[in-house]
């Protein structure tokens, strides 16, 4: 088998169980056991069993539920806000290398700028003056994700507005738009695709971050970083209430940065 | 002949670090109907960024271009495409890799091409119709060239713009982009403009011939005259280098 061939079975496998993952927190109501908000003085801490597979919470809640719920919370707000940061940043990138001049500089120094600092940095920073919820804290990061999608797309649009073929559409009197989407964008989609998905795995970090310091998603909504700072304060009583967010966490990167490097290689191949 | 194209005085300077690239220095020339025009010269002497002065890709300094008699010099590209067209070095890249040729091709033609003058201008190219389904890493570099002289030629322009098209192609493959170039003159009018630093090559092809040296028109006149006759000592290096290669 070629190695062209294996990276693509392993491209399969692991978009398959990214996959599996996002259909069970999008159908989280039919697969939850039990309800992920009910408390219940009786189910305190108690282990994982039968009826709850993941065991319960301070609260009673189960942990099995909550973290299908959760998923919705963390990976929903994490897919909406790469997308975001997606076209926003590509926008601005193919723009600025198109055109170039005052507005491309001045756009690029503050990416500079921005980099110059961790992103988490940054993003606690802006999401305590926001006072937490889970738009604050997409609001935090995205105020630096567009700007790895902005420089991939701009770095991009700048070597290819040189090639031939753009200027062959230039004589065939195409507008700047029309050669942008056309031309540009069809090109520069694969390696924004890659950048997508290895940037899945930097958001979910950030939003459950956020979140597990207390200014991300609010209590009692379940979300993966937010349940394990609530469960942290018991840890040594029932260290599942820990391990089962936490778990999730670390799978769900871990299979969306394979997936984004898989892919990556693949493409250099 | 009526003058189709006319270049006066074109100057143009490139800024590369600190230093100043001179590409063009006060290069002066006329394009006649029907004619074909070979620009020789070795790498770097500025044939190639007169071609893109002349149709417009990047503008001049100073200097003065006019078409039919009518001065276009600082023209959108978008414009002078209407009646001139561009072949370029690598063909490859001339097209856009995700496109399928019949599209790239279509795009600089006018809306009322109709596909059988499109399968037309195909044979005359020695291109089978098929190949317009293909992308442009799925054609030989000689299919390739030939899509974009279809390509230039199906715009309607009359004047083509040649900037080293048979380079990147091996021998037998540039004798017979030559060959139909010269082919395709016979059955359709236009004139054009052969950027080369085979100076071989180009007496092939052109009736006339400009000699460039570090941006300069160094001698210039008819094929014969040139190859003949060569005044200059560059042209007579340009020549004698030419034999050196064919032997």
């Amino acid at each position: 088998m070629t190695k062209r061939k294996q990276l693509l079975i392993r491209i399969i496998i692991c978009a398959t169980v990214a996959g599996l993952i996002v259909l069970a927190t999008m159908f989280a109501s039919f697969l939850a056991p039990n309800d992920p908000y009910a408390t219940s003085a009786a189910a305190i801490r108690q282990t994982p069993s039968a009826q709850y597979p993941f065991g319960t919470d301070n609260l009673g809640r189960c942990i099995f539920s909550r973290v299908l719920y959760g998923g919705r919370t963390t990976i929903g707000a994490t897919f909406l806000l790469v997308a975001i940061s997606f076209v926003v940043g590509t926008l601005i990138g193919m723009l600025c290398g198109y055109f170039g001049g005052i507005a491309d500089r001045l756009l690029m120094r503050i990416a500079d700028v921005a980099l110059a600092f961790p992103q988490m940095v940054i993003a606690i920073a802006v999401a305590g003056i926001l006072g937490g919820g889970i738009f604050g804290a997409m609001l935090a990061l995205g105020i630096t994700m567009w700007i790895s999608f902005a420089r991939l797309a701009r770095s991009h649009t700048y070597s290819m507005k040189n090639q031939s073929y753009i200027s062959a559409a230039i004589l065939a009197g195409k507008s700047n738009w029309y050669i942008i989407t056309r031309h540009i964008f069809p090109n520069l989609l694969a390696p924004l695709l890659t950048n997508g998905l290895t940037q899945i795995g930097v958001t979910m970090v950030g939003i459950s971050g956020l979140s597990f310091l207390g200014i991300g998603v609010t209590p009692p909504t379940a979300e993966w970083g937010a349940m394990i700072n609530e469960a942290r304060a018991y840890i040594q009583l029932s260290p599942w209430a820990v391990f089962f967010p936490g778990l999730a966490i670390a799978v769900t990167i871990i299979v969306f940065n394979e997936l984004g490097d898989l892919v990556m290689d693949y493409r250099e191949m | 002949m009526k003058e189709i194209l006319e270049g006066i005085h074109l100057n143009k300077i490139f800024r590369d670090g600190d230093s100043l690239v001179v590409a063009a220095n006060d290069v002066s020339f006329t394009l006649h109907e029907g004619e074909f025009l070979g620009i020789v010269g070795e790498s770097g002497c500025g044939k190639s960024t007169l071609l893109r002065l002349v149709s417009g890709l990047i503008k001049p300094d100073s200097g003065e271009l006019t078409h039919d008699g009518e001065a276009y010099t600082g023209m959108s590209p978008a414009k002078t495409g209407r009646f001139l067209q561009m072949i370029f070095q690598d063909a490859y890249a001339s097209f856009d890799p995700h496109m399928r040729m019949h599209r790239s091709i279509l795009e600089a033609a006018p809306k009322n091409v109709s596909e059988e003058e499109l399968v037309q201008l195909l044979d005359d190219l020695h291109l089978e119709a098929k190949l317009l389904e293909k992308r442009p890493g799925e054609l030989s570099g000689g299919q390739c060239q030939r899509m974009s002289i279809a390509r230039a030629i199906l715009s309607g322009a009359d004047i083509l713009l040649c900037d080293e098209i048979t380079s990147a192609l091996d021998v037998v493959t540039e004798a017979q982009i030559v060959s139909l170039l010269q082919g395709i003159r016979q059955k359709r009018e236009f004139s054009m403009m052969f950027v080369s630093h085979n100076i071989a090559l180009v007496s092939q092809l052109c009736d006339r011939m400009i000699v460039m040296h570090d941006g300069q028109i160094v001698e210039a006149g008819t094929t014969k005259e040139l190859l003949e006759n060569p005044k200059q000592e560059y042209t007579k290096k340009l020549i004698a280098s030419s034999r050196m290669q064919s032997l």
